[in-house]
C-alpha cells in the first residue's frame, strides 16, 4: 500500500479503507489476525499511535474485534458490514454526484443510464 | 506516565528573555516533534531538560527530578545536536566505545551496524567530518545509545535527502523495536510529521499548541476569492491568518470549526477552500500577523 501523503485524506482513514479492501478482496478472512499496529508502522513507515488509529475505526464499526494480549482479529460478519456500509455510504454518495453533475450539464435519466451500460461494458471487456 | 512536566518555565540570556512562560508535559515513549521559528526557543529547551543550562524560574523535572545537576538525568537522556564536542584526538572508534561505556543501554551491535551502513571509518577523527557526516555520527549515538529520553536538535542538518530517510527510518524502526521518548526538533515538518504521535509548536518561549499530528492536519483550513467576500466570510470565524494575493484576491486560513452553512455561505460567495497541511499550518500560526516579507518591499 503506498500513502497518499498530500493531506487529502487523514492517513489511518487510508489505513482503514486499505484493511477494507484487503478484506473485501479475501486476503484476510474471518477470524484472522490482522497486522498490529508495529506492523502497521513499519509498513507504512508512520507513528504507531496513527497506525492504532485505523484499526480503532475498524474496531469501532465492529469490522475488528481484539482479543486481550493476542491482537485484533477480523470479525464474522466483516465483509457484509464494509460491503454494505460501502454500498450505503460510498457508492450512495457517488451517485447523488453523478445525478448532480448530470443536472447541471442536461444529461437525461436516458443518457446517463446508457453512459453507465457503457462503462460496464468497458470494464467487462479489460477483465 | 509523564516524563517530562514543565510548567511557567522561564529562561533568559542578560536581556533576551528566550522562555517566557513554558508549560507543558511529555507522555513517556512518545515522538514528539518540537516545532518553532528560529529563536522560538526549542534549543533552550532542550538544552534545560538534558541538564545543560539552568532555568531561571518556574518547574522543570525530567523523570520527576530537576534535570540540571541530576545523574539520574544525565545517565538517562542524551542531547544530540551539530555541536556535540569530542575531544580532537579521539577517533570515531573511540567515541563510540566512550559511549558505550557511558549509557547502560548502549546497543554497540547497532551501533557498528549503522556505522558500516553509513560507510565511517573507525579511525576517522570526528573533527575531520563534514557537517553532514558529523550529524549522521552523532545521530547513529544518538539511536544506539537508546537512552529513555532521546533529544535530537536538528538532527539532519547537511544530510542529504536519501541519509534523511535512512535515518528517521532507522528511528522509527528501532523505536518500534525499543520504545522510548523521542524529542525531534526540526524545521522541516513536513518531513516528519507521518513519523510523530504529537507536536508541540513554541512561540515567542511560550506553548502556542500540543496536539497530536493527525488533529494538527486537520486543525484548519484555507479560503481563497475576492479579498471582500473573504473578509466578510472569515469575520465570523477563528482567523489564523490572512493575506493579499494580488489586487483584489486574498487567502485566509481559518480554524476548521465552521459549520455547514457557514461553508454553504462560502461557497455562494465563491470562495474555495482547501486543506493546509501540517507543515504549513505551523508557518501561518507563527507568522506574525503585522505583515510578511512582501511587506518588506513595500
Amino acid at each position: 500500500m503506498i500513502l497518499n501523503t498530500d493531506g487529502t485524506k487523514p492517513i489511518y482513514v487510508q489505513i482503514a479503507e486499505w484493511l477494507e479492501t484487503e478484506i473485501l478482496q479475501g486476503k484476510f478472512k474471518s477470524g484472522d489476525k490482522i497486522y498490529s499496529q508495529y506492523q502497521l508502522a513499519d509498513l507504512l513507515n508512520i507513528n504507531p499511535a496513527t497506525a492504532a488509529k485505523g484499526l480503532t475505526i475498524l474496531a469501532d464499526e465492529q469490522i475488528l474485534f481484539k482479543k486481550r494480549g493476542l491482537g485484533m482479529f477480523v470479525a464474522d460478519s466483516a465483509k457484509d458490514l464494509i460491503r454494505h456500509r460501502r454500498i450505503n455510504q460510498t457508492l450512495k454518495k457517488l451517485v447523488e454526484e453523478i445525478v448532480e453533475e448530470a443536472a447541471h450539464l442536461g444529461v437525461k435519466e436516458a443518457e446517463l443510464f446508457s453512459m453507465i451500460t457503457e462503462a460496464q461494458k468497458n470494464r467487462k471487456e479489460e477483465e | 506516565m509523564n516524563v517530562i512536566e514543565s510548567s511557567n518555565l522561564v529562561k533568559s540570556f542578560g536581556q533576551k528573555a528566550v522562555l517566557t512562560d513554558l508549560s507543558f508535559s511529555i507522555k513517556e515513549n512518545t515522538i514528539t516533534g518540537i516545532i518553532g521559528r528560529n529563536g522560538a526557543g526549542k534549543t533552550t529547551l532542550l538544552k534545560i531538560l538534558a541538564g545543560f543550562i539552568h532555568k531561571n524560574s518556574g518547574e522543570v523535572k525530567v523523570f520527576g527530578d530537576q534535570p540540571f545537576n541530576s545523574l539520574l538525568v544525565s545517565a538517562n537522556s542524551i542531547y544530540i545536536d551539530e555541536y556535540i564536542f569530542y575531544p580532537q584526538s579521539m577517533t570515531l572508534e573511540d567515541i563510540l566505545k566512550q559511549n558505550k561505556r557511558f549509557y547502560k543501554k548502549w546497543d554497540d551491535t547497532l551501533a557498528y551496524r549503522l556505522f558500516n551502513y553509513f560507510s565511517f571509518d573507525p579511525n576517522q577523527l570526528h573533527s575531520s567530518l563534514s557537517k553532514g557526516q558529523k550529524n549522521t555520527f552523532n545521530a547513529i549515538v544518538g539511536l544506539s545509545s537508546r537512552c529513555s529520553l532521546t533529544m535530537f536538535d536538528e538532527p539532519t542538518t547537511g544530510m542529504d535527502a536519501s541519509v534523511r530517510k535512512d535515518f528517521y527510518r532507522a528511528l522509527l524502526k528501532d523505536y518500534l523495536a525499543y520504545p522510548r521518548t523521542i524529542l525531534l526538533s526540526s524545521h522541516h515538518l513536513d518531513e516528519i510529521d507521518d513519523l510523530l504521535e504529537e507536536v508541540l509548536l513554541i512561540k515567542d518561549g511560550q506553548k502556542h499548541l500540543q496536539l497530536p499530528v493527525e488533529e494538527l492536519k486537520e486543525y484548519a483550513m484555507s479560503v481563497q476569492g475576492f479579498k471582500e467576500e473573504v473578509e466578510q466570510w472569515t469575520q465570523n470565524q477563528q482567523l489564523i491568518f490572512r493575506k493579499e494575493v494580488s489586487g483584489n484576491a486574498a487567502f485566509a486560513v481559518i480554524r476548521n470549526t465552521f459549520t455547514k452553512a457557514d461553508k454553504e455561505n462560502a461557497r455562494k460567495l465563491g470562495l474555495q477552500f482547501s486543506k493546509v497541511n501540517a507543515s504549513d499550518l505551523c508557518v501561518y500560526l507563527t507568522t506574525p500577523q503585522e505583515g510578511g516579507i512582501d511587506d518588506v518591499f513595500k
